[in-house]
C-alpha cells in the first residue's frame, strides 16, 4: 500500500490541470476569431493624432479602407498628408465631436458601413479630485464614455447589416487607468472603468451578429496628448504610474492592431500590462483556453502581487502627505 | 501516510505565512466609522434603498439629510421617517447634474461626516433600441452626478477637526461588477464608480476618509418594478442567475458594511462571490478577505467562466429562436 501511494500522487499531479485545460477547452465563450484588416473598412475616432493616428498608418499599411475622424480639419488633414507621404494611401477624413451624436452619425453614415471600428478618442487630465473643477470632470466623461457610445450606436446598423463581409469588430481603446483607479486619475478612470461595463454587455448583444469587441489598455504613451498631461499630474500620480512605465506610440498600435486581429477581448501592451489584466480581469470573457487557464492558475498569485502593489502605494501616499503637512 | 500528513503540514504553515504577510500587507487598514450623532446625507434619499437606509441612520442616532428631485416625494419620505422614529430628517431638493443646486444644498445641511451617493436611474434596453438621450441620462445622473454630490461635499469633509473618520460610500450594483445584455449603459455608469472609488481613496486616505463601493443585485423597489415591465428578456434571463432581495434586507446589509469602512460591500453569496471575481485592483483592509481573495481566486474565476458559457449559450439559443421567428414572418 505505502508503496504504491507516491506513484499514484505522483500520477495525480498533472490530472487536475489538465482537467482544468480540457474543462476550459470546451466552455470558453465566445469562440475565437480572427479578424481581417486587408481590403476592409476600419474607421478611427481620435485618429488625427496620437494613438489613433499610428492605429490608421498601420491598418493603411495592412491595405485597409480607411476612414478618421477628429475635431480639427486642420489636423485630420496633416494626418491624411503624412498617412499618403508613408504609405501612399488615401485616408478618408471626418471632423466632428464624438459628443455630438447627429455629426458623429452624419459622419458614419458618410463613410459607409464600417467593418472594424476603433473608438479612440480620449482626453485626460490628472488632477485630485478638490482641485478639477466639475466641467473638467463632466469632459472628460463626456468624450471618453459618452462619446463612445454615440460612435458605436452610431454605426451599428450598418455594421449589423452588412451581409457576407465577414466577421465585425468593436475595438474601445481604454487605458491602464481602466483597470485601476490612481491618485488624480478619479475621473479619467472613471471614464476608462466605464467602458469595461459598456464593452462586457456590449459583447453579449452583438455576438449573434458576428460582430467582436475588443479592449485595448495602453500604459502611459508617448503622445502630444501625454506631453500635455505631464506638465501638470500630480507627483504622487507621477510615482504611482512609475510602476508600469511608459511606451512609444508606435509600439502601442502594433500591439493593438495584433490584438484586434486576433479578435481578443482584452489586449494590453507589455509586460507589466498582460500582469494587470490577469489581476483585473473580473468579469471578462476570455475567448482562448490556454489564457483562461493562466487566468485559472496565476489569480491567487496575481491578487498576492496586487495587495503588495497596493501596500507600496498606500505607504507613498502617506510619505508624501506627512512632506506636504510639514 | 508520512508523505501525506508532512504535505498537510507544509499547506497549514504555507496558509499562516501566508496570512501574516496579509495581515501586514493590507493597506488601507479598516476603520470603524461610528454614526452616533454624526451627520450622514444621502442622495436619492426618497425612496427604493437610500429611504431605507435613512431609516437606518436615523434608528441609530444620526442626523440626516435627504437629497432628491421631487419635493413631493422628499417630504413623503420626511414623514414616513417622522412616523416610523419621531426624528426629523432635513430635506434638500436639486439634480445631481446640477453641480451649484447640489453645493448649495450640501453647504446648507452643513458638514458631512458620512456621505452616500445613493441616486441611480436605470433602463434596460440593447444599445441599439436604446437612444442617446437615454446613455446620457444614466452616465449624467449615475456617475457625473456622483462625481458633482462627492466634490460639493468634500471641501467641508476634510476640514473637520477631531470629527473622527468620515465616509463616502457609493450605491453601484452587480451590474457593475459584470456587464450583462441589455446594461451597457447602466453597467457603463456603475463600473466608472469602481474606477473613482479606487482613486478617490488613495486622494483622501490621508483626510481619514474611508470610501465604500455597495454592491445590491435587484432589489425590489419602485424603480425596480418600473424597469421589470420592460427590461429585455435575456437581462432577466441572465439577471435571474443572482436573485433579487428585499430594499430592507439590502438597505441593513449596507448599512453594516459602511460602519465596518469596507471598501466593498456584497449582499449575499452570489454576491460576495462575484466580488472575489471581480475584486480587480480594488484594496482590502481585511486580511482575512485577503487570504479568501489569495486562495480562492482562480477556482473562481474557473466559476465565472461557467457562468459566461452558460450566459452565451443562452444568448445563441435565443436569437437563433429569434432568427427562425423572423423568416417565418418574411
Amino acid at each position: 500500500m505505502a508503496a504504491i501511494s507516491p506513484f499514484f500522487l505522483l500520477f495525480l499531479i498533472p490530472i487536475v490541470p489538465l482537467s482544468i485545460l480540457a474543462i476550459l477547452a470546451l466552455i470558453v465563450r465566445p469562440r475565437p476569431i480572427k479578424i481581417p484588416i486587408k481590403s476592409r473598412h476600419v474607421f478611427i475616432t481620435g485618429g488625427s493624432s496620437g494613438i489613433g493616428l499610428a492605429l490608421a498608418h498601420r491598418a493603411a499599411a495592412e491595405g485597409a479602407r480607411v476612414s478618421i475622424l477628429a475635431r480639427s480639419a486642420g489636423k485630420l488633414e496633416e494626418a491624411k498628408k503624412e498617412i499618403q507621404l508613408a504609405t501612399g494611401v488615401e485616408v478618408a477624413t471626418f471632423s466632428a465631436d464624438v459628443r455630438d451624436y447627429d455629426a458623429v452619425s452624419k459622419a458614419i453614415d458618410e463613410s459607409g458601413p464600417i467593418d472594424v471600428l476603433i473608438v479612440n478618442q480620449g482626453v485626460f487630465t490628472a488632477k485630485e479630485l478638490v482641485t478639477h473643477s466639475p466641467e473638467d470632470v463632466k469632459f472628460t466623461i463626456d468624450v471618453n464614455l459618452v462619446g463612445s457610445f454615440n460612435v458605436i450606436k452610431a454605426a451599428l446598423p450598418a455594421m449589423k447589416a452588412r451581409k457576407d463581409r465577414g466577421p465585425a469588430s468593436i475595438s474601445l481603446v481604454s487605458s491602464q487607468a481602466g483597470q485601476v483607479g490612481v491618485y488624480g486619475y478619479a475621473a479619467y478612470s472613471a471614464s476608462k472603468f466605464g467602458l469595461q461595463g459598456l464593452a462586457q454587455a456590449l459583447q453579449q448583444e452583438v455576438i449573434a451578429d458576428d460582430i467582436h469587441v475588443t479592449l485595448i489598455f495602453p500604459p502611459d504613451t508617448n503622445t502630444p496628448g501625454f506631453e500635455e498631461e505631464q506638465k501638470s499630474r500630480p507627483d504622487v500620480t507621477a510615482i504611482i504610474a512609475a510602476s508600469s512605465g511608459s511606451m512609444e506610440t508606435e509600439e502601442v498600435a502594433r500591439k493593438a492592431m495584433d490584438g484586434i486581429k486576433a479578435g481578443k477581448f482584452t489586449v494590453s501592451c507589455n509586460f507589466e500590462g498582460f500582469l494587470l489584466s490577469l489581476a483585473t480581469t473580473g468579469m471578462s470573457p476570455q475567448r482562448s483556453f490556454w489564457l483562461a487557464f493562466l487566468e485559472v492558475i496565476t489569480a491567487g498569485p496575481i491578487r498576492l502581487i496586487a495587495l503588495f502593489f497596493q501596500w507600496d502605494w498606500y505607504k507613498a501616499i502617506e510619505k508624501w502627505s506627512k512632506t506636504k503637512t510639514k | 501516510m508520512a508523505a501525506i500528513s508532512s504535505l498537510f503540514l507544509f499547506f497549514i504553515l504555507f496558509l499562516v505565512s501566508l496570512l501574516i504577510i496579509l495581515a501586514f500587507i493590507v493597506r488601507p487598514r479598516s476603520v470603524k466609522i461610528p454614526i452616533k450623532s454624526r451627520h450622514v446625507f444621502i442622495t436619492g434619499g426618497s425612496s427604493g434603498i437610500g429611504l431605507a437606509l435613512a431609516h437606518s441612520a436615523v434608528s441609530e442616532g444620526a442626523k440626516v439629510s435627504i437629497l432628491a428631485r421631487s419635493t413631493e416625494n422628499l417630504a413623503e419620505a420626511k414623514r414616513s421617517i417622522q412616523l416610523a422614529t419621531g426624528v426629523e430628517v432635513a430635506t434638500f431638493s436639486a439634480d445631481v447634474r446640477d453641480y451649484d443646486a447640489v453645493s448649495k444644498a450640501v453647504d446648507e445641511s452643513g458638514p458631512i461626516d458620512v456621505l452616500i451617493v445613493n441616486q441611480g436611474v436605470f433602463i434596460g434596453k440593447e444599445l441599439e433600441k436604446q437612444s442617446p438621450e437615454e446613455v446620457k441620462f444614466m452616465i449624467d445622473v449615475n456617475l457625473v452626478g456622483s462625481f458633482n454630490v462627492i466634490k460639493a461635499a468634500l471641501p467641508a469633509m476634510k476640514a473637520r477637526e477631531g470629527r473622527g473618520p468620515a465616509s463616502i460610500s457609493l450605491v453601484s450594483s452587480q451590474a457593475g461588477q459584470a456587464g450583462i445584455y441589455g446594461y451597457t449603459a447602466y453597467s457603463a455608469s456603475k463600473f466608472g464608480l469602481q474606477g473613482l472609488a479606487q482613486a478617490l481613496q488613495q486622494e483622501v486616505i490621508s483626510d481619514d476618509i474611508h470610501v465604500t463601493l455597495l454592491f445590491p443585485p435587484d432589489t425590489d423597489t419602485p424603480g425596480f418594478e418600473e424597469e421589470l415591465k420592460k427590461r429585455p428578456e435575456l437581462t432577466s434571463i441572465i439577471a435571474a442567475s443572482s436573485g433579487s432581495m428585499k430594499t430592507n434586507e439590502v438597505a441593513k446589509i449596507c448599512f453594516d458594511g459602511i460602519k465596518a469602512g469596507k471598501f466593498t460591500v456584497t449582499c449575499h453569496f452570489i454576491g460576495f462571490l462575484l466580488s472575489i471575481a471581480s475584486t480587480g485592483m480594488s484594496p482590502q483592509g481585511s486580511f482575512w478577505l485577503a487570504l479568501i481573495e489569495v486562495m480562492f481566486g482562480g477556482l473562481i474565476r474557473l466559476v465565472s467562466l461557467v457562468f459566461q458559457w452558460q450566459w452565451y449559450k443562452t444568448i445563441e439559443k435565443w436569437s437563433k429562436k429569434k432568427k427562425q421567428v423572423n423568416s417565418k414572418l418574411d
